[in-house]
């Protein structure tokens, strides 16, 4: 059992405190109040290094959604699907989703953030129909 | 930003002079009956041997060396115990860019280009817990925890939302399997000869929905090798070696890196701002456009890139790739020749490098059963994860 997944970078671990609080924050600049995703060392859009960790709404849109038939990951065997999501915040997001609900998704359907277990212990953001 | 056009400073500066690739038919029979023929590096130096002969020169005429992503270029060089005064790794395309760059500016005159892979039998994986590409193409491992993982999830989630735009359907999307197998069946190299249907097509299980088997690229062993020479040094080869000259006419480059990890280039744009960026380059450079070229080759680690390099590069308009097939044709007959070889998904996977060698094949009337008659330009494109990079071969 683990609390988070691989790290990728020193500014990912306040991501995955958050998500295992169950109110997931990203990133937000200091400069340009642009909220970013993955977690980073400095603002895409105007470069500024100081940020604050803010909640984020877990509203968003449906960008894209595939199904896997084949097994790559022991935690996830086939049927099973993962949906790409424009948060309302403006970063895109991957997200996993249930199979009772990928029949409703479709291109720019809103749906929101819930948290689901993955088999390694940690929580997972996940998406849902809203 | 900078001026997009960059002239005709490399328009036939340097032209390819040899080619070769290793048996990738018996090298993919002996990998799966358990066989380790050759590691990357075996691969390559065959291939090597071959081009220089293809060419007819040996090691003391080259003085460039530029090996593959897959191969040190250090422990490369000394396989094929070179010491050239210019060397560099890089893909296919770049590979040739940079050659010609090197060219150009005086830093080499006799280029070799030499891949090999032998991740079939090293047993690389593209997707799942040991997938390579690592930090460096971070939206390859970074979705993992929630089960996203694979190039070819990757290319599902773009043409998914493609689908849904265009009203494009996944019979359309088989149209490009369908045809890039029938150019392998005349093609005495590609490991899958065997012609399917439409209907093959659409009974083969998904992988990651909406692709199918069949828009999945071959895994294979395998070398490549090309010798590019400066335009009066190749003129002086050719001579000697009686192999019809294939210059590089134009090449165009534009990446697309804003939000790469959450795959914003694939499901915003379609990578199609930088398409329209490297086609106006290679287009300019090469003094030609889409209605100039006789067979146009795409990187083609999936189907879909065919019809998205189709709309990005001009040959139809956005959303209109799927028709465009159908009244065009692309395969044996039609109207615009697209991978004439097979490509990667029934040839060989050989990550853009037997379609270098398959474009100066067809100049050089090289082609056989699978020739294109008055193949005067053929135009590549590639675009891997939104950075995309265009070459035009010319007679």
């Amino acid at each position: 059992m683990t609390s988070h997944p691989r790290l990728f970078s020193p500014y990912d671990e306040p991501m995955w405190s958050s998500i295992a609080a169950r109110e997931m924050r990203l990133q937000r600049c200091a400069g340009c109040s642009a909220f970013r995703y993955p977690p980073g060392p400095a603002c895409p859009r105007c470069l500024g290094v100081e940020a604050s960790w803010e909640p984020i709404a877990g509203s968003g849109r449906v960008l894209s959604w595939t199904t896997f038939h084949r097994q790559y990951l022991s935690a996830y065997p086939p049927p099973h699907s993962v949906v790409a999501v424009k948060l309302d915040e403006g970063p895109i997001m991957i997200g996993s989703v249930k199979p009772e609900h990928v029949a409703a998704l479709a291109v720019d359907r809103a749906v929101r953030m819930v948290y689901v277990a993955h088999p390694d212990g940690y929580l997972l953001p996940a998406f849902e129909p809203a | 930003m900078p001026a997009d056009s960059c002239g005709a400073s490399l328009h036939k500066v340097a032209a390819v002079t040899g080619i070769a690739h290793t048996d990738w038919i018996e090298d993919y029979r002996r990998v799966r009956a358990g066989d380790k023929p050759f590691d990357s590096y075996g691969y390559g130096a065959l291939a090597f041997s071959r081009a220089m002969a293809d060419a007819g020169i040996s090691r003391s005429d080259i003085d460039g060396l530029i090996v593959g992503p897959t191969t040190a270029y250090e422990r490369m060089g000394e396989v094929l115990d070179l010491n050239p005064r210019w060397g560099d790794q890089a893909d296919a395309v770049t590979a040739v860019a940079k050659a010609c760059m090197a060219i150009a500016t005086g830093m080499a005159e006799v280029v070799a280009l030499v891949y090999g892979n032998d991740q079939r039998s090293a047993a690389i994986q593209y997707g799942g817990p040991e997938a390579m590409g690592g930090d460096a193409f971070l939206s390859y491992v970074y979705h993992s925890p929630w089960g996203l993982t694979s190039q070819g999830a990757l290319y599902a989630l773009m043409f998914r939302r493609y689908m849904a735009l265009t009203g494009t359907q996944e019979r359309d999307l088989g149209q490009v399997s369908v045809a890039q197998r029938a150019w392998a069946s005349r093609n005495p190299h590609a490991l899958m000869q065997k012609r399917i249907t439409l209907d093959d097509y659409l009974a083969a299980p998904y992988i990651a929905e909406p692709l199918h088997l069949f828009d999945y690229c071959l895994i294979n062993d395998g070398g490549v090798a090309l010798i590019v020479a400066e335009a009066s040094r190749a003129r002086a080869i050719a001579t000697k070696s009686g192999k019809p000259l294939v210059f590089v006419d134009g090449i165009g480059r534009a990446d697309l890196n804003r939000e790469a990890t959450s795959l914003g280039p694939r499901l915003l744009e379609f990578y199609r701002p930088a398409q329209h960026l490297a086609a106006r380059q290679v287009y300019e450079m090469a003094g030609v456009g889409p209605e100039d070229v006789d067979a146009l080759l795409v990187y083609d680690s999936f189907s879909c890139h065919i019809l998205f390099a189709l709309e990005g590069f001009g040959y139809c308009g956005e959303g209109e790739a799927g028709s465009f097939i159908a009244r065009t044709g692309i395969g044996p007959g039609g109207q615009l020749p697209v991978n004439t070889g097979g490509g990667h998904l029934s040839e060989s996977y050989m990550q853009g490098w037997n379609h270098q060698i398959e474009a100066v094949r067809q100049i050089r009337g090289e082609g056989g059963d699978r020739q294109v008659p008055d193949c005067r330009h053929v135009h590549y494109v590639s675009d891997v994860a939104g950075k995309v990079v265009s070459l035009m071969y010319g007679a």
